[in-house]
């Protein structure tokens, strides 16, 4: 088919289109589709009964409000990356929460290894950890799918990756509301790690879920 | 996510001097017409880029005539970006008209507030990535030949070519055949009758039809690549 063709073709089916909305705004409504799935679940599993000590904790408020920028950060990088001709460095938006966020962790083993010694970095399994965040970031994980599958697949692996951390960022966050498990190795390994983990693996799956779907002109 | 970031960043490597391309200078500007204009300062970059902008803005709200004249200006662009990079064996218009098919299907992402050229830079740049990675994965699984063969190496399919073929043989061959067997090779083999015709034509059955023929080339095998060997089949039926 020639050039010209294509244009003529393309252009009869101008059809009026939705624009997308920027970032910043997408952020918000899928912070606001998915917060209600989380608050349903932890309703659902039950409020632990001493959150309002831990609310009154700096550390824990400090840990669950950086991983709640990160999943903010991760979500707001994911509809930047979607969108072409926006800057590089808008992928890395999440780095900084995520920096923080580990490193409370890292601060509180430092913590538990000085107070209680080589009692406090004791690993032990915790497999409620990952059925938890699963469950959890269901929703946002399924509202963040349908969202960046409006944008275009220009850096699929990078905007499925950022999108599956900022659904398992919000998963912690929830998480934490009504899982007793507050040894920060323990969160690191268990809770952070399915994160990261689950993350790496969709970023894997990039590819196959954010594909150009062109239109059969030629 | 780090190991999504690391990966895209070097498959992409090479091509990251979007930056550096100039969108605005030589035979992109030419080609669109407006490089006079540029050359002459009345048209700035930023004049080109808004005027490209508000096509788009009026595309997005089924502006076809806006759309039409926004993707004629943007071809010289594609085409700039294309051959600011190696695209070795990669059809330079393919690779246009993808990347206006992929433009079409995501025109919805341009925010008219930010600049045209650098959103459709970014989709051209990233269309021959995948373009060239499409193209190194079919080459790792074909092969270049001079000559197309005619036909597979394997035996079976040359089993013709060294005298199997005498029409003679076959004739006889065919001759030797039983009636029923002779008869329906002859109608659906060499006359290609179909089943109802042959039918039709012998006043046989067709499931007689399909028995005797399937008998008859099953004869005519044994007969043609394995002499004697039909006897022996005779004698075990």
């Amino acid at each position: 088919m020639r050039t010209d063709d294509l244009i003529q073709q393309l252009a009869g089916d101008a059809r009026p289109v939705r624009r997308l909305h920027p970032p910043v705004l997408r952020t918000g409504i899928w912070l606001a589709v998915s917060l209600p799935w989380v608050a349903a679940v932890v309703y659902v599993m039950g409020i632990r009964p001493d959150l309002g000590v831990q609310m009154s904790d700096g550390h824990w408020l400090f840990e669950q409000s950086a991983a709640l920028l990160t999943a903010l950060m991760a979500a707001m990088a994911a509809f930047c990356a979607g969108v072409p001709g926006r800057p590089k460095w808008e992928h890395y938006l999440p780095l900084l929460p995520l920096a923080m966020w580990l490193a409370a962790l890292g601060q509180g083993c430092v913590q538990d290894w000085l107070s209680l010694g080589s009692a406090g970095l004791v690993v032990r399994p915790d497999w409620q950890c990952l059925p938890g965040i699963v469950f959890v970031g269901l929703g946002p994980a399924i509202a963040m799918t349908v969202m960046i599958l409006r944008g275009s697949p220009i850096a699929p692996m990078t905007t499925t990756a950022l999108g599956a951390l900022a659904a398992g960022g919000l998963a912690e966050v929830g998480l934490r509301l009504f899982h007793q498990e507050d040894a920060s190795l323990m969160v690191l390994i268990w809770q952070a790690g399915t994160v990261f983990g689950l993350s790496f693996l969709a970023g894997l799956f990039g590819r196959k879920l954010l594909r150009w779907r062109l239109a059969s002109m030629r | 996510m780090i190991f999504a970031l690391t990966w895209e960043f070097c498959q992409r490597a090479p091509y990251v001097d979007v930056r550096g391309v100039d969108m605005f200078s030589g035979q992109a500007l030419h080609a669109a017409g407006i490089y006079g204009h540029l050359r002459r300062g009345a048209l700035t970059k930023g004049d080109l880029d808004a005027r490209l902008g508000t096509l788009m803005r009026a595309a997005q709200n089924g502006d076809t005539a806006a759309y039409s004249e926004l993707l004629r200006h943007s071809v010289p662009i594609i085409v700039r970006v294309v051959n600011s990079r190696r695209h070795f064996g990669l059809d330079t218009d393919d690779i246009v008209q993808d990347v206006m098919m992929s433009l079409h299907s995501v025109r919805h992402t341009y925010d008219p507030d930010r600049d045209f050229t650098p959103w459709l830079a970014s989709i051209a740049r990233h269309r021959l990535i995948d373009a060239q990675r499409r193209r190194s994965r079919i080459a790792k699984n074909e092969t270049a030949v001079p000559e197309i063969p005619e036909t597979f190496s394997g035996d079976q399919a040359n089993w013709d070519v060294d005298g199997q073929g005498d029409p003679e043989l076959l004739r006889r061959a065919i001759a030797d055949l039983p009636a029923g067997q002779r008869q329906a090779v002859e109608l659906l083999k060499l006359k290609e009758l179909s089943l109802k015709e042959a039918s039709a034509a012998s006043g046989m059955s067709i499931a007689a039809l399909k028995v005797a023929v399937h008998r008859g080339l099953k004869a005519l095998r044994l007969r043609l690549l394995e002499p004697g060997a039909e006897a022996d089949s005779d004698r075990n039926e």
